[in-house]
């Protein structure tokens, strides 16, 4: 009815106070703390602060609550309050050799230096539910020998990434041509996308995207759309520390440590007349413990890598601009639920046409019919 | 060139609001060519800059602009310590890594010299700024296009005749080309690229240009 | 700091505005040519009008008067809820009425009553490019633009002629900016085109996920794609509004009970309540569900 879209304003604020009471729920039942949510739901909380771009557990776990839930929503928070964030400087390069390892797996060699290291994950548990989670039980304690030993790698030393060893033999690509000094990355959120975009920018957008859009995406490049046929030769995740260069001192300092997960791809590539045969790589690194996230990144990257590693581009997942359009969640969030808002006049134009072409061919069909009639 | 804290001088009292405001005079006159308005939101600029000159650079210039200034400019210790402060903006030393050229009417590099921009990307073209001695409304330009309804009129006073050529010339490789800003005191007036100029007369205009008042 | 928000005054930091500025001024020199800006995120999802908001937010000061509408309405909820944004971030004073305001940032019209010099009319847009549903891929689109190669465009709509006897596109209906850039107008009704060219007031267009910027600037040629034996048209109603009796504005059908009956009223609420004090009426004018849909005002 017409007088439903008046009184706008009210309707809002009787909708959002609506919301409000729907989101505490029954007030019988405990008040859910921010601290029980990063403390409790931690994977949530990486995978919000890896799409929101900013690494804070404690405001990750706010957003969690205040979207009941919602990741997508969780995310646009994060994202709405990392805009208005004033730029202090840009940390050092993380160097996630000397990361306090707490898990790493290779999938390329049985034992390496360092070792494979199972630390703490789903991979081999069993999906049945857990019914004495229901009952409100004591946590499980971790028997004393894998604290020890999950503490005694967090403080053990540097540990050589796999594809280094790959390295050392040439059998790898270089990361970066040799002599070339690292290049100052673009900021994506500061400067719009022009294409071809270059590897660090597609990297930032992929880390940014929505996961379950790469997930998916990484899934059909595996299944023949798109060119990839990778070995994961290193997963691992722990704490690398963040240096930051201060203009007044001049040498950087530490001014904080980051939980990662990193994941280097290792994929055939069968060389050219200049190269001769080599592995290329695929490249992810999320916040937290964000597996999922980080190998499928590696490997969406490396099908985005199509063109300058001069194969075919045939399918989406090797399209630039197809991908890095639409993997982020808060856009895509926003077109499609924009649909929600009005769109009368639109589709009063559509009527109005619609209308008019009906009737103008059934003048035509009624004279046709009637010189028919004539005939 | 370091900052040199004694020709530093104020900038905007009430920033937010004083480079809003000078936004909204440049774009008054980008959007209404050779329109002219004024800007007082500063009591002094540094020594070399008019005071609408230093308002644009304060309203428009941050460390994502890189500037380059004529060499009278260059060389005042005034003029880049208080842009250097205030903007951060970074200098360069040639017109045509510049985002925005800033000079003196006696100064002016060749048109041919700054960032045109590409057939692709013609908005990242230098955009110029210039200093001159005069602005009026008298007819001594007919200026025509976007944002004119009909003509306009203007005169720029203190322009070279080979400037004056090579800019009413440039309209020709439209849509690639050079925004200008034409700043005198405290007036201000632009001509983007789409504006077209028409010499109202052919004669020289007066050679006294420094004596008039703008 | 405005105030009581804990943000910058209209919420955009100041270098964010400052980017924003530079980009509309480069629109304004290049009128209809789609400048990329770094747009930033909003704290209202894109496709909500982020784009037409980062522009207001970077043009708007304490002396403003704001209207915003959305359908032409400037009760719909997205319309009150962006006017409230810019209420509670910028503190500005806000107005329903045209002709009373500086800025109007709009979604979908361009108001009834003609703008004037000095106003800004800011429009929402979702997606900036016209070739897109043509070309998909941004890096031919932009070769398109720089080559003026647009026959493409006419293609298509030649394709609706050979099917439908007109060209089908009733809204989001491409334009020719001075002669020389292909624009999209945003989703506004072909109506609405014609108030485009030589529009005393400035037009400016902000889309933000695309982040792209462009404007048209007072009095530049905008002219509707068309052919010589199928000239450009806009829509036109058999009915008038059933409250003011206009029969010259965009009208939005309404249906008014469960056997479909329909009226007729105008989009642009602001016109029709001018037109209402000024004593037109129309058919439905004694009916209350007119008072109401009129008199409602807004309760601050």
């Amino acid at each position: 009815m017409y007088v439903a879209v008046k009184g706008g304003e009210k309707a809002i604020d009787n909708a959002h106070a609506l919301m409000r009471t729907q989101r505490r729920g029954d007030t019988a039942i405990a008040e859910l703390s921010v601290d029980q949510i990063r403390q409790q739901l931690p994977l949530a909380v990486d995978r919000v602060m890896n799409e929101g771009s900013v690494y804070d557990p404690e405001l990750a776990a706010l957003a969690l609550k205040q979207a009941s839930g919602d990741a997508v929503e969780a995310i646009f928070l994060l994202r709405a309050y990392r805009t208005t964030l004033p730029r202090f400087g840009y940390s050092e390069p993380l160097d996630t050799e000397q990361m306090q390892i707490e898990r790493r797996i290779s999938g390329t060699f049985k034992d390496l230096p360092g070792g494979q290291i199972l630390g703490s994950t789903y991979d081999y548990t069993h999906r049945l539910l857990d019914f004495s989670l229901l009952a409100a039980g004591e946590a499980e304690v971790a028997p004393e020998e894998a604290n020890a030993l999950s503490e005694a790698l967090a403080a053990g030393n540097s540990c050589p990434r796999v594809l280094e060893l790959l390295n050392r033999e040439g059998l790898i690509e270089q990361s970066r041509e040799s002599g070339q000094d690292d290049q100052v990355p673009r900021d994506l959120t500061r400067e719009p996308v022009n294409y071809p975009a270059e590897r660090a920018v597609r990297l930032q957008n992929l880390i940014r995207g929505d996961e379950g859009f790469l997930l998916s995406l990484s899934y059909a490049s595996m299944r023949g759309y798109g060119d990839s046929h990778p070995f994961s030769g290193e997963m691992r995740t722990g704490r690398v520390s963040v240096e930051l260069v201060p203009e007044e001192l001049g040498f950087p300092i530490e001014v904080g440590e980051v939980l990662l997960t990193e994941s280097e791809m290792v994929n055939q590539f069968h060389g050219s007349k200049d190269l001769p045969p080599q592995f290329t790589r695929g490249y992810g690194i999320a916040f937290g413990r964000a597996e999922r996230k980080a190998m499928s990144v590696a490997l969406v990257e490396r099908a985005l890598r199509a063109e300058e590693l001069g194969e075919e581009v045939l399918y989406p997942t090797q399209d630039q601009e197809f991908v890095l359009s639409h993997t982020d969640c808060v856009s895509a969030n926003g077109f499609v639920s924009h649909l929600k808002l009005p769109h009368y006049v639109d589709f009063q134009s559509e009527l109005e046409m619609i209308r008019r072409l009906r009737k103008e061919q059934g003048a035509r069909t009624e004279s046709t019919t009637q010189k028919e009639a004539d005939a | 060139m370091a900052v040199s804290s004694h020709e530093l001088i104020a900038g905007f009292a009430d920033p937010v609001q004083a480079s809003q405001q000078v936004f909204r005079a440049a774009l008054k006159v980008m959007s209404e060519p050779g329109t002219r308005v004024e800007v007082d939101y500063v009591e002094q600029a540094p020594k070399g800059l008019d005071l609408s000159t230093w308002q644009l650079a304060l309203s428009l210039l941050d460390p994502d602009t890189r500037v380059w200034l004529s060499p009278t400019l260059a060389s005042s210790d005034a003029v880049i310590s208080n842009l250097r402060f205030h903007c951060q903006c970074p200098l360069v030393e040639f017109p045509k890594d510049a985002d925005f050229a800033i000079a003196l009417n006696t100064e002016l590099p060749q048109l041919a010299e700054l960032n045109w921009g590409s057939a692709e990307y013609p908005d990242r073209s230098t955009t110029l700024v210039v200093q001159v001695p005069a602005l009026s409304a008298e007819p001594f330009w007919t200026l025509s296009g976007p944002g004119i309804e009909h003509t306009r009129s203007l005169r720029i006073a203190g322009l070279p005749d080979a400037f004056r050529a090579e800019l009413i010339k440039s309209r020709q490789r439209f849509p690639l080309g050079i925004d200008t800003f034409w700043c005198c005191d405290n007036r201000l007036t632009a001509l983007p690229r789409t504006t077209k100029i028409e010499p109202r007369t052919t004669a020289i205009e007066p050679l006294n240009t420094e004596q008039e008042a703008c | 700091m405005s105030t009581a928000t804990g943000y910058n005054f209209a919420y955009l930091d100041e270098q964010s505005k400052r980017m924003i500025r530079r980009a509309i001024l480069k629109g304004v020199a290049i009128p209809g040519y789609q400048v990329p800006f770094g747009g930033r995120e909003m704290p209202l999802p894109h496709g909500w009008g982020t784009g037409g908001m980062q522009v207001t937010a970077s043009v708007i000061g304490e002396t403003d008067k704001l209207k915003v509408i959305d359908q032409g309405a400037d009760d719909t909820t997205n319309a009150v809820s962006i006017r409230r944004f810019f209420a509670h971030t910028a503190g500005v004073e806000t107005t329903e009425q045209t002709a009373d305001a500086t800025l109007i940032q709009t979604r979908h019209r361009i108001p009834e009553r003609p703008l004037q010099a000095d106003q800004i009319l800011i429009y929402q847009v979702p997606i900036p490019e016209p070739l897109r549903f043509i070309e998909p891929r941004e890096s031919e689109t932009r070769k398109m633009h720089a080559l003026s190669e647009y026959g493409a465009m006419q293609v298509k709509l030649y394709e609706d002629v050979a099917r439908f006897g007109h060209i089908a596109t009733s809204y989001d209906y491409p334009v020719m900016v001075n002669n020389r850039y292909m624009m999209d107008p945003s989703p506004i009704p072909k109506f609405d085109n014609p108030k485009m060219s030589m529009m005393p007031a400035l037009q400016l267009f902000g889309a933000g996920f695309e982040k792209r910027i462009y404007a048209v600037p007072p009095f530049t040629q905008v002219e509707s794609l068309d052919f010589d034996d199928h000239p450009f048209e806009v829509q036109s109603w058999d009915e008038a509004c059933a409250i003011c009796g206009s029969d010259h504005s965009f009208l939005d059908e309404v249906i008014t009970d469960d056997n479909g009956s329909k009226m007729f009223v105008c989009s642009d609420t602001d016109y029709c309540r001018e037109r209402v004090e000024q004593g037109f009426v129309g058919t439905a004018a004694d009916l209350p569900i007119a008072d109401l849909s009129i008199a409602e005002v807004e309760t601050n």
